[in-house]
């Protein structure tokens, strides 16, 4: 299982043209994927995560989306240069996406089997029978019982957690380098996101795929990945291993979520912790540190210029004035 | 699947017994119906009358017999033409309405669901604009405007098409231009915006992002995974588009004096024809009815969200 | 509020909504305007032709002119022999100095424009136009009203009430969905009456379905919220909820369906006239202009396509602003023009 770099995003920037201004929903962000790595992106509701892993496989709906600057690169090819075919082979073969709500994310008009069957045709050139076959083995892998009688349900038919499963199986069918799951367990019960989330590891790691996990829950991301990004406001705030974020988490917005989670080993008494203010709107965005306004420590540069980022050594970063002015600048 | 159209073919009859009761209440109630006569007839001839009609009996029988008379196909004699029978009329008149509306409303179909698709995928181009126009106007302007003006131009000005006349009582075959054109012009105007509107929706919806996340062809998005959702508020007007288009009808074959059941309809209306009216009542419901349920029908088809529980 | 900001970009709503504040501006005002009445009637102006700078005078010289050389050339003379020329001075003289009393006032009844023409009876069809537009859009806006009162009660009970009630009520809507309405007003005008009155009543009984429909559909998914449970526990009764608190939040809806079924209203009343049934002499309204019209066409097209064209702007501005309010009340709708 060698570390080869897949997936490198450089400098990403995604606008949204809309009446009231343009979004700058994802705004210089750069990051890297190997072979076999979990990645997770963590950030509130409305910071871009979602955007930027449209933006990966092209998928922003053109007006009034664009991707206005850097580029992604697949295995070292430029996924913003590709053709319409190449890009068809990538999605659903080499990338594959699952997304928030498997209600509506299946087609309610067709049946689970005909969902299934027509990537691995398409992608995998199979017969129909086979492609059954192969959709049913897949349906039991990821723990639905009976498949070769429920594949042939329509979506309603299923419960929510089932339809997720599916969804997942979909995703894994082609057997792809990376899966994209979008928030795939915010819309279930916290009993079936435990099962969810065990599936998605045992699967990925079975068939050795990539994982990008997109969420707002800490929880989720600490239990399933080794690497993070921390987004805010349409940039990454922080990054590094899982370990070494939730040891010694250096940005402020960090802190603040970390701080956010209950604890059980707290007492009762104390009020639970929120990071005050609310979230910036992504239209002209000033050229500054984004959380500023709700940072306990900020500073007059906050004000003024988006931070450097700075390395703490294994892959630890931060772009935060706090850490460049006293902290460790340079590193290994 | 089988439950669904049970169901549906069920709720069918309360409503034509309805239809039918309201029907016989109407002609035997209504102010100047039958019973008033244009000079005073002698004692004799308005008994063999009241036999005739079985207006002697009491109400409830004579309610049983109309129902049984109409169950077995027997709409009554007409009061206006004592000649003939309300039978007699819908026979004559009836084949040429169903032609001319039927003909319509598939062209508006046809037309419209083309367009919609072709202006939702092409959205805010030159073809959207122009086409979308073309349908507000489809549908703001009247249709007992549209006949007469088209009759303006085409047959009085440029004297191409005939004024008048139908093809099925011989005519030219040119006598059906003008009364569909009329008669689909407003339902081809509406089919087309509504299938362009619920064609962006479905295209904005996630299921379709998802179909495209696994790389599938636009041509494939468009036919298997757009057009069902896309399609479904079409199917779902055409059952009050029958109910409407009967309306329409009714005008066009005044305007271009189409021998239809529509303007037996109208003239009855005016000659207080009660036997005629409610016989023409019954046949239109009827056949609404049934249209409805076939379109049900076609509907349980393409949303098994409905047909299977 | 944010949906007035929204409509104010849709250029071709503003549009229609500016032509709609026109035209009722024009009926309200209609009375007072510098028109010709609507019910004079000159008999010797019937049939004039529509004219923005000639006198009723000069065209009915005009058109003696024209006979008169139209007779001459059949007889294969190129000139108007003493008789003609007799006739048209006398028709000179009665054209400058005829006078007819009208409300009291003695007008030179000959000098008067007709900017859309004249019909059969020789009233100004501009006249007519306008104060037919009064009753269509009167019939319009108060059959829209009343259907929507109806459609706004039974449709908030049923779906507030629920149970029996909504079973009923729905059952009704069912039934009568299914028949052409068409039909059943055409019966109804037939047995009872050709009134305006009748006209109201019948027309509404039929259109307030599509209302109902949609206001249970809004109270049942707001039924449950939770404003209506404080008010509950607060202890309102049913039909202070159903009335002070669910129905307001419909407006939306009620607000796009009145603009979509006036012209839908307007329509209806104008099929009925045209096929005789709908208002009748002397009362007039588009429907029945249009009607007068279309016996006329061949020689007189102005008489069909001036209340044709007439009509036509209105039901299209009306469709334009309903469509616009409706994209701005409902911003989720993606289908922008």
């Amino acid at each position: 299982m060698q570390n080869q770099e897949i997936l490198r995003v450089e400098n990403l920037k995604t606008y949204f043209n809309t009446d009231d201004g343009i979004v700058k929903a994802v705004d210089g962000v750069s990051f890297t994927l190997n072979q076999g790595e979990t990645l997770g992106i963590v950030g509130e509701s409305g910071c871009g995560k979602s955007v930027m892993n449209l933006s990966v496989m092209r998928l922003i709906p053109s007006p009034p989306g664009k991707i206005t600057g850097g580029d992604i690169f697949f295995h070292g090819k430029s996924v913003l240069a590709m053709s319409e075919d190449e890009l068809r082979d990538l999605r659903g073969n080499k990338i594959s996406m699952i997304f928030q709500d498997p209600m509506t994310s299946l087609n309610p008009f067709l049946r689970i089997s005909t969902q299934l069957v027509e990537t691995l045709q398409l992608h995998q050139g199979l017969s129909k029978s086979e492609a059954r076959e192969k959709a049913i083995q897949m349906l039991r892998m990821v723990g639905i019982p009976t498949p070769e009688k429920r594949i042939d349900a329509y979506p309603h038919q299923f419960s929510g957690g089932m339809r997720q499963r599916a969804m997942i199986a979909m995703a894994l069918s082609c057997n792809p380098e990376i899966l994209i799951a979008d928030e795939p367990t915010t819309a279930l019960d916290v009993t079936i996101q435990a099962q969810i989330l065990e599936i998605i590891k045992d699967l990925t790691v079975k068939l050795n795929t990539a994982v990008i996990l997109i969420t707002h829950d800490l929880g989720v991301v600490s239990g399933l990945c080794n690497k993070i990004c921390v987004m805010y406001a349409g940039r990454i705030v922080e990054r590094g291993s899982t370990a070494d974020l939730f040891r010694d988490p250096k940005h402020p917005y960090t802190r603040g979520l970390i701080r956010s989670v209950p604890r059980l080993d707290k007492t009762s008494h104390e009020r639970l912790y929120s990071i005050p203010g609310t979230p910036p709107n992504l239209i002209n965005v000033p050229e500054c540190c984004p959380f500023h306004p709700r940072c306990e420590h900020t500073m007059d540069i906050c004000c003024g210029k988006f931070p450097e980022e700075t390395d703490f050594g294994n892959e630890h970063r931060t772009s935060c004035w706090l850490c460049s002015d006293g902290g460790g600048s340079g590193g290994v | 699947m089988t439950k669904y159209v049970i169901q549906r073919f069920l709720g069918l009859i309360p409503t034509l017994f309805v239809i039918i009761t309201l029907s016989f209440f109407i002609i035997r109630i209504a102010p100047g119906g039958p019973f008033s006569y244009e000079r005073a007839l002698p004692k004799q001839v308005l008994e063999n009358i009241e036999k005739r009609y079985h207006l002697d009996e009491s109400l409830l029988v004579q309610y049983g017999r109309y129902v049984l008379d109409i169950l077995r196909g027997d709409l009554g004699p007409s009061f206006r033409y004592k000649d003939y029978d309300v039978n007699h009329y819908i026979k004559i008149s009836l084949p040429n309405s169903l032609v001319l509306g039927l003909l319509s409303l598939s062209l508006a179909v046809i037309l419209g669901i083309s367009t919609g698709l072709i202006s939702a995928r092409r959205q805010n181009s030159t073809i959207d604009y122009l086409s979308m126009s073309v349908a507000v106007i489809g549908i703001s302007v009247p249709l007992f405007v549209v006949g007469p003006v088209l009759m303006y131009f085409f047959a009085m000005k440029l004297n191409l098409l005939p004024t008048s006349g139908w093809i099925m009582s011989g005519d030219r075959w040119t006598t059906v231009l003008m009364p569909m054109a009329t008669l689909t012009l407003p339902y081809f105007a509406y089919i087309a915006r509504l299938s362009r509107a619920s064609t962006l929706e479905v295209l904005q919806s996630d299921y379709v992002r998802t179909a495209r996340a696994k790389g599938l062809s636009e041509p494939v998005i468009m036919f298997k995974h757009v057009l069902k959702g896309a399609l479904l508020p079409v199917v779902s007007f055409l059952g009050p588009a029958f109910a409407n288009i009967v309306t329409g009808s009714i005008v066009v074959e005044t305007i271009f004096r189409i021998p239809g059941l529509g303007r037996y309809f109208v003239q009855s209306a005016l000659n207080r024809d009660y036997t005629l009216i409610m016989g023409t009542v019954i046949v239109y419901s009827a056949i609404l009815l049934i249209m409805n349920f076939i379109v049900d029908i076609i509907y349980g088809f393409m949303d098994p969200r409905i047909s299977y529980r | 509020m944010d949906a007035w900001r929204r409509l104010k970009k849709n250029r071709m709503a503003i549009f229609g909504m500016a032509l709609v504040i026109f035209y009722s501006l024009l009926s309200l005002l209609a009375a007072i305007l510098p028109i010709h009445s609507f019910k004079h009637q000159v008999l010797d102006h019937q049939y004039l032709p529509p004219s923005l700078t000639k006198t009723a005078g000069e065209l009915l010289y005009e058109r003696q002119e024209n006979t008169s050389m139209d007779a001459a050339k059949n007889e294969g003379r190129n000139e108007l022999n003493e008789k003609e020329k007799e006739e048209l001075s006398v028709l000179k003289q009665r054209i400058e100095n005829e006078t007819m009393v009208f409300d009291g006032k003695t007008v030179k009844v000959h000098q008067k424009r007709y900017f859309l023409g004249t019909d059969a009876l020789g009233r100004d069809l501009l006249a007519r136009i306008i104060y037919g537009g009064q009753v269509s859009i009167s019939i319009g806006l108060v059959g829209t009203l009343t259907a929507v009162l109806i459609g706004l009660i039974i449709g908030a009970m049923a779906g507030y009430l629920g149970r029996s009630f909504d079973y009923i009520a729905m059952r009704i809507v069912d039934i009568m969905y299914g028949l052409p309405y068409m039909l059943l007003v055409i019966i109804f005008m037939a047995i009872f009456g050709r009134n305006v009155i009748n006209l109201f009543l019948c027309l509404a009984l039929v259109s307030w379905l599509t209302l109902a429909r949609v206001v249970r559909g809004q109270i049942i998914s707001l039924k449950n919220s939770e404003f209506v449970q404080a008010a509950r526990v607060v202890g309102a009764s049913t039909g202070r909820i159903v009335f002070r608190h669910l129905v307001p939040n419909t407006l939306g809806v009620v607000v796009v369906f009145t603009t979509l079924q006036i012209p839908s209203f307007i329509l209806m009343e104008s099929f009925l006239s045209y096929l005789g049934l709908g208002v009748q002499a002397p009362l007039a309204s588009w429907g029945s202009l249009v009607r007068d019209g279309v016996d006329g066409m061949k020689s007189y097209p102005w008489l069909l396509f001036f209340p044709g064209l007439t009509m036509t702007v209105f039901l299209f501005s009306m469709n334009f602003l309903g469509d616009g309010l409706r994209d701005a009340l409902d911003p989720q709708s993606k289908n922008r023009l």
